[in-house]
């Protein structure tokens, strides 16, 4: 008891400070990708201090960390005290927080035979919920930062956000479903283990599915192009416009935590989390039964890592590709789009699952896939048809507008 | 306006193809422009180490200077007009009576506030002897306000310094003859 | 009435008082003898109320327990309803917490998903749009302090007596009202007073029994072939009841619509 409670306390230390840090050099990758895509070159002075080593600008993070500590901690005197203090720690806890089921690795192998877990809660069975659970709570933070605010663009920055997390939080756990249907499990490491064992990706398994969930978590993420609670250009800075010092770096850090959250479960359910092909096989490299040695056990964090470091450079490139949503297309797409296309992700994972057996006679393993391929491209067909993402919004009458479809 | 008034135009979007409304298609195609430019050339400018290549100096806005006229003195005749088209009110000039014939007045004093200055290039346009010009230079500085009140002399110390990378955009009016009889009436 | 009985009498009368004291009323409104009473009838209750295994179960209990109890209180005595809003959500979370202390893994998460998660959110958002410091006194009062103060409290008695009685053997009276107490207390909508194959008496939770239930092996199916075999219809049942409120909120609004068109059409008429 007292062991395992000492294990799971090192992972928690090892995974906040590794969170915490690994926050701090995303900022940097944004900057620096953010300026790459536009032809700059990004912040790559500062380097080690008091020399005049640049190191690339891997100082960076610390002099922003520095300065955002030492910054004066303003609160103007207009806000709701309690939870203006309260919003920001909310939302950083819970972003935190939802690390506890998520693995980061598969098994650590220690003097022959103990084996560690790579994730703080092992054998948590409702695990994907949890995530759910957890991040629906960030809504808090939002709401309550920009309703403390007292201030009208932290105030529509909350309400954005609420109405998008709620409405985005529908298709995201359609997408989960997909999984779950097949997988039979809410465990994220049971997920992972039943990709490897096939050798067969969740994404190419289930195309569909994938991409309900990434345009989903983009949103429970509020990345562009759907970062309207605090688009810069119509709300100065949404619910944190109030905010400076700690207390923004505390936003800031949450935001960059979502990512990373929404980035390790999109490569924990459909990349295969440390799978990968001949890589990480023990029966690969000859190794018998069951135990997994060390070194095989670090390279399988070290490509888990890496597909996530993959996942998130692709959250950065699509910042600056795509323009944002206004906001009637966003409830659009996520109504009218998003929830028919996982509904249908479900129903074709549900006949695969139930049909498993005389499908994959029939027409083989690449068959089965196939099939999914052909139907998700169908149902994007028809809801391309039926539902275009209309774009013009202008009033063409003075007639009561009657379900908001002008 | 009202929206049904027939006076508006209206202007519609082009239709969409089906891989348009499908809208992943298009996702790919703004992903591989967003992932060349990523690796694409940079243009940025490591300023300290590599100095910016101004394309032509002879209209960049920098740091002003005095300018000299063929003699060496300073070609300014104190009219004002600098300091009156000048948005910022950042030109402070002492006029006193020219020691020179060819002109009445010379300034005594000429101050600009660079740090009031806006680098609009007003005063160069209403200067009717070119005598004051904005120069290439873009990082002249000073670590104190007083410093960035430049005089007289710093100013002609920026022409003696620009005057062979920008020479002077008119070599001035010649040295003006005064008609004799303005002095009887 | 013995000792134990009296000890819940007690607890039950402080409580309503405290709760009257704290509750926004026009005068008297004593907080700190408020906040002291609650705190002796909360003491009263936890000297009665059997707690689970070793001292760190029984720290983790007590302050899960005390966080969603004073969350709860509070949930009703503060003025301003956000802050009733974000007391009811940390309510939730305490009862999350406890739910997961007992091993109800997918019901302690699932609580914080749809409660925690959309429906307090749904309040906020509503309340965000509401002035924060609403000036007029009645809405800032509570209304029948009195009897809602007194009413809570006695159902708070009447439950943690009841249930002591379930759980503390040598308590137990005699096995026909014992065997009715856990019918109600089951509360399945298969059961009723009438069966005759009564449920077993929970066990009291011990440490090791807890364990075991945490780290079990495919819990969250267990849950799902008991609700999708045992309490199938009263699945169905809620969600047939879901689809109708559904239904029901979408003609109401279509209703409201066509209203709006018609007198934008024919004048006001």
């Amino acid at each position: 008891m007292l062991e395992l409670a000492a294990i799971a306390l090192v992972k928690v230390v090892i995974l906040s400070f590794g969170l915490l840090t690994a926050a701090a050099y995303l900022v940097l990758l944004e900057r620096r990708v953010a300026a790459w895509v536009q032809d700059r070159r990004g912040p790559n002075r500062v380097g080690i201090p008091l020399t005049s080593i640049r190191l690339f600008g891997l100082g960076q993070p610390l002099a922003d960390g520095l300065k955002f500590i030492f910054k004066e901690e303003f609160t103007p005197s207009h806000v709701d005290r309690w939870m203006y203090t309260l919003a920001p720690i909310s939302i950083l806890a819970t972003a935190l927080a939802v690390f506890a089921v998520i693995p980061f690795g598969d098994v650590l192998t220690l003097g022959g035979e103990r084996t560690i877990e790579l994730v703080v809660a092992p054998g948590f069975d409702a695990g994907a919920i949890y995530v759910f659970a957890l991040s629906s709570l960030a809504v808090y933070g939002v709401i309550l930062g920009g309703w403390a605010s007292n201030n009208k663009y932290s105030l529509l920055g909350g309400l954005r956000s609420s109405a998008q997390l709620i409405a985005y939080e529908l298709p995201l756990s359609l997408g989960l479903l997909g999984v779950v249907v097949v997988t039979g499990t809410l465990r994220l490491d049971e997920v992972i283990r039943t990709q490897a064992n096939e050798g067969i990706w969740f994404a190419f398994a289930q195309p569909l599915g994938l991409i309900v969930f990434v345009i989903a978590s983009f949103a429970e993420a509020a990345r562009l192009p759907f970062d309207l609670p605090e688009a810069e250009q119509e709300l100065v800075g949404g619910y944190h416009t109030e905010y400076s010092g700690i207390r923004l770096l505390m936003y800031l850090v949450a935001e960059f935590m979502h990512m990373i959250t929404a980035s390790f479960l999109i490569v924990i359910l459909f990349l295969g989390g440390w799978h990968f092909w001949g890589l990480t096989d023990a029966a690969a490299w000859g190794i018998e039964g069951e135990a997994v040695p060390l070194w095989l056990g670090v390279v399988r964090i070290v490509v888990l890592m890496a597909k996530v470091f993959v996942v998130i450079l692709f959250f950065m490139l699509t910042r600056w590709t795509w323009p944002r949503f206004r906001f009637d297309q966003l409830m659009n797409l996520a109504w009218k789009v998003m929830l028919p296309l996982g509904i249908a992700n479900v129903v074709m994972m549900a006949v695969v699952a139930e049909f498993e057996v005389p499908l994959t006679d029939r027409l083989g393993r690449g068959g089965v896939i196939g099939l999914t391929w052909v139907g998700t491209l169908l149902t994007l067909i028809v809801a391309a048809l039926l539902v275009p993402l209309h774009s013009d919004n202008r009033r063409r009458s003075i007639e009561p507008d009657l379900f908001g479809t002008s | 306006m009202r929206a049904d008034d027939p006076a508006i135009r209206w202007i519609e979007e082009p239709k969409l193809g089906l891989s348009g409304k499908m809208y992943l298609p298009l996702i790919f195609q703004g992903l591989t422009t967003t992932a060349r430019h990523l690796v694409g050339p940079k243009r940025t400018v490591s300023f300290p180490e590599q100095r910016p290549n101004i394309a032509d100096p002879l209209i960049y806005r920098g740091v002003h200077r005095l300018n000299r006229d063929q003699e060496g003195r300073v070609k300014c005749v104190a009219c004002f007009l600098c300091a009156t088209a000048c948005p910022a009110h950042c030109i402070d000039i002492v006029a006193a009576e020219s020691p020179w014939p060819d002109r009445e007045k010379y300034p005594e004093h000429f101050v600009i506030d660079e740090l009031r200055c806006i680098f609009c290039g007003m005063c160069e346009e209403a200067c009717p002897v070119d005598a004051i010009e904005l120069t290439s230079l873009f990082d002249l500085t000073g670590r104190t306000r007083e410093e960035m009140f430049f005089d007289k002399e710093k100013l002609l110390s920026v022409f003696d310094q620009t005057k062979d990378a920008e020479p002077p955009k008119s070599a001035g009016l010649p040295p003006l003859q005064r008609p004799e009889e303005e002095h009887h009436s | 009435m013995n000792a134990m009985q009296w000890t819940f009498v007690v607890a039950t009368i402080s409580g309503a008082l405290a709760l009257w004291m704290l509750l926004p009323r026009k005068r008297f409104r004593g907080r700190r003898l408020g906040s002291l009473l609650g705190l002796v009838s909360l003491g009263l209750f936890a000297s009665q109320v059997p707690l689970p295994g070793g001292p760190a179960e029984r720290t983790v209990f007590i302050v899960l327990a005390g966080v969603t109890l004073a969350a709860a209180v509070c949930t009703v005595t503060f003025r301003s309803p956000v802050y009733c809003a974000v007391w009811f959500g940390l309510t939730l979370l305490g009862v999350s917490g406890l739910f997961l202390f007992q091993g109800a893994q997918f019901l302690s998460v699932a609580t914080v998903t749809v409660y925690a998660g959309a429906i307090v959110v749904m309040f906020l958002f509503v309340l965000m749009l509401s002035d924060p410091r609403g000036r007029t006194y009645y809405d800032r009062l509570s209304w029948e302090a009195m009897l809602s103060a007194s009413a809570g409290a006695v159902m708070i008695g009447v439950l943690s007596m009841t249930l002591h009685r379930v759980f503390v053997p040598e308590a137990a009276p005699p096995a026909a009202d014992a065997n009715n107490v856990a019918v109600a207390d089951a509360s399945g909508a298969s059961a009723n007073a009438e069966a005759t194959n009564v449920p077993a008496l929970p066990e009291p939770p011990t440490s090791e029994s807890l364990q075991a239930n945490i780290l079990a092996p495919e819990h969250v199916a267990r849950l799902g072939g008991a609700l999708f075999s045992r309490y199938l219809v009263t699945v169905e049942a809620a969600g047939v009841l879901l689809l109708v409120a559904l239904v029901g909120a979408t003609s109401i609004m279509a209703h409201a619509r066509f209203e709006q068109l018609r007198r934008s059409r024919h004048g006001n008429g």
